[in-house]
């Protein structure tokens, strides 16, 4: 075998294998003979075939197989030989030789990019600090308090954050377009289902009153049959109704899982929860920082086959997301081209990734996975389950362990570049992450 | 035949006669011992019409052919029984140094 390698861009290799006959043609007469010893014919007991007909019927068949049984090894060998990293699939042409002994073909591919990771210690990363405080904790059990909020019927008139029971007639010129059913409609006013208009309306009426107002939608409203019209409202209300927030005490926080009804327990417990999503955000943060300075530190052109490659595999992964979300797929069709810069950015970050990975031996071993696996089960009822059913299968694994790797690349990042604190809000870290 | 048939009748004729080349054991080893080939042919054909359509469709000279009548088999279907049709079998034999090419003719 004799291989000659051309450069024709900075990826793109060009090789040429010549293989001598011989060997190949020989090949294919023991398969024909091997064949021969059990082929089925009608009008032939099995192996009695006559070598002529098993070679009519599988002739072709079999030199297919071993030539490009021989083009696969030898292309392998040329490849290894010349220390080449072939990305993606090789196009492969057979090149009509003259001579006859020897039989050649020209294979076109790419290679992975040759890459320096640049200096680190120029990069600068942002680490978010932030401390959970009692006000950040008195802000969730507030929410969690107005989720659990009951309503009593009052004799005065409505106001903001009381929860309404009306029936309803909408005209539009006179004309019936909406009407609410006997159990009338109900609304906690102010939190704007409508525009704030409709809500202002309401406020200041008593139960059994009557009112009758109109509501000019401007021209960009949404639906759009209440565009630009003017609504004429009928309301009778029902009912009026004060919220009325549960106090916080042993009552709620039983309600919440604590189960000795500790107040000071379950607010304790809130804050650990809450310092570990802070924790979250923020490692994620710093990850998405990380990554970056990564990718825009590494100069590096990449093969079209991977590029492509990873734009289908984007592609189709949005495909999905659109489908479990219940758009009809069908109806929307995808340019490749607009998922090819994040595509291009994907498969850059997994080259320096692995790179990374494989030059400073990052691999995460078992404890970090284990760890990982930890963290993951926490949140369950019972962690010790969801433990054993990452352990049962090692393929599950793969997840933690990629992540736990992630970690790594992240923390050795880190060691070089410049890291500098920075205070954030609680409600800023959460909001955008 | 009668001298007096339309050319064009007979060819057709003879495109029909010849329904399939008989390939078996038995019909490998006849040609390989006495250069014979043998054909499934028409019940009614005769030898001079296979003579003729063997010269006509494989361009060959033909030195003799002989003729086998083959009953057909009779199968039974449950408590049916059935007969599977006659037909006939040719062997023709070829003027040395001629061959058939089954894979390129026809």
């Amino acid at each position: 075998m004799a291989a000659t390698v051309e450069t024709i861009s900075n990826l793109e290799r060009r090789i040429t294998v010549s293989v001598p006959l011989k060997p190949i043609e020989e090949e294919v007469t023991q398969r024909i003979n091997r064949l021969a010893r059990t082929a089925k014919l009608p009008g032939f007991r099995p192996g009695k075939v006559p070598m002529k007909l098993v070679y009519q019927q599988y002739g072709a068949q079999v030199r297919d197989e071993v030539f490009s049984g021989a083009v696969e090894r030898t292309f392998t060998e040329a490849v290894q030989e010349n220390k080449l990293r072939v990305a993606g699939y090789p196009n492969i042409e057979p090149k009509q030789s003259e001579g006859g002994d020897h039989f050649e073909y020209v294979a076109t591919f790419e290679v992975f990019p040759e890459f320096e990771i640049g200096d680190l210690s120029k990069v600068k990363i942002e680490r978010p600090v932030l401390e959970v405080g009692e006000a950040d904790v008195k802000k969730t059990t507030d929410v969690l308090l107005k989720q659990r909020a009951t309503y009593e019927p009052v004799k005065r008139a409505s106001k903001k954050g009381d929860k309404v029971n009306i029936a309803l007639r909408a005209l539009i010129d006179g004309n019936e377009v909406e009407r609410t059913s006997e159990q009338g409609l109900d609304l906690i006013l102010g939190e704007g289902g409508r525009v704030a208009e409709f809500d202002d309306n309401l406020i200041g009426n008593k139960v059994g009153s009557q009112k009758t107002f109109d509501i000019a939608y401007p021209a960009e409203h949404k639906p759009e049959q209440l565009a630009g019209k003017t609504v004429t409202y009928e309301v009778t209300f029902n009912t009026v109704e004060q919220a009325k927030l549960p106090e916080l005490d042993a009552d709620f926080a039983r309600g919440l899982g604590v189960e000795d009804g500790d107040v000071e327990k379950m607010k304790a417990e809130i804050k650990q929860s809450l310092e570990q999503e802070v924790a979250k955000r923020v490692r994620a943060k710093v990850k998405e920082q990380v990554f970056q300075a990564l990718v825009e530190n590494v100069a590096l052109e990449l093969p079209k086959a991977i590029i492509e490659a990873e734009t289908n595999r984007v592609m189709q992964a949005t495909q999905n997301n659109l489908q479990q979300r219940g758009v009809d797929v069908s109806t929307v069709t995808l340019d490749p081209a607009m998922f090819e810069e994040q595509a291009k950015r994907n498969a850059s970050l997994r080259l320096i990734l692995s790179e990374l990975v494989n030059k400073n031996s990052l691999q995460a071993n078992a404890e970090q996975v284990r760890a990982m696996v930890d963290q993951f089960a926490q949140s369950f009822e019972r962690p010790e389950d969801v433990v054993r059913w990452y352990y049962d299968d090692p393929k599950r694994l793969d997840e933690p362990a990629s992540l736990a790797t992630e970690e790594n690349v992240v923390n050795w990042v880190l060691q070089s570049a410049k890291v500098s604190d920075k205070k954030v809000k609680f409600d800023d870290l959460m909001g955008n992450a | 035949m009668s001298a007096n048939l339309n050319q064009i009748a007979t060819q057709d004729r003879l495109l029909q006669v010849i329904l399939a080349p008989q390939i078996t054991e038995k019909a490998t080893y006849v040609a390989d011992k006495n250069q014979q080939i043998a054909f499934k042919v028409r019940t009614d054909a005769t030898k001079p019409e296979i003579k003729a359509a063997v010269e006509l469709v494989f361009k060959v000279e033909v030195a003799a052919v002989t003729v086998a009548n083959v009953k057909g088999k009779v199968k039974r279907a449950g408590r049916v029984l059935g007969r599977r049709k006659d037909w006939k079998k040719a062997y023709v034999s070829l003027k040395p140094g001629q061959e058939i090419n089954f894979a390129a003719g026809e």
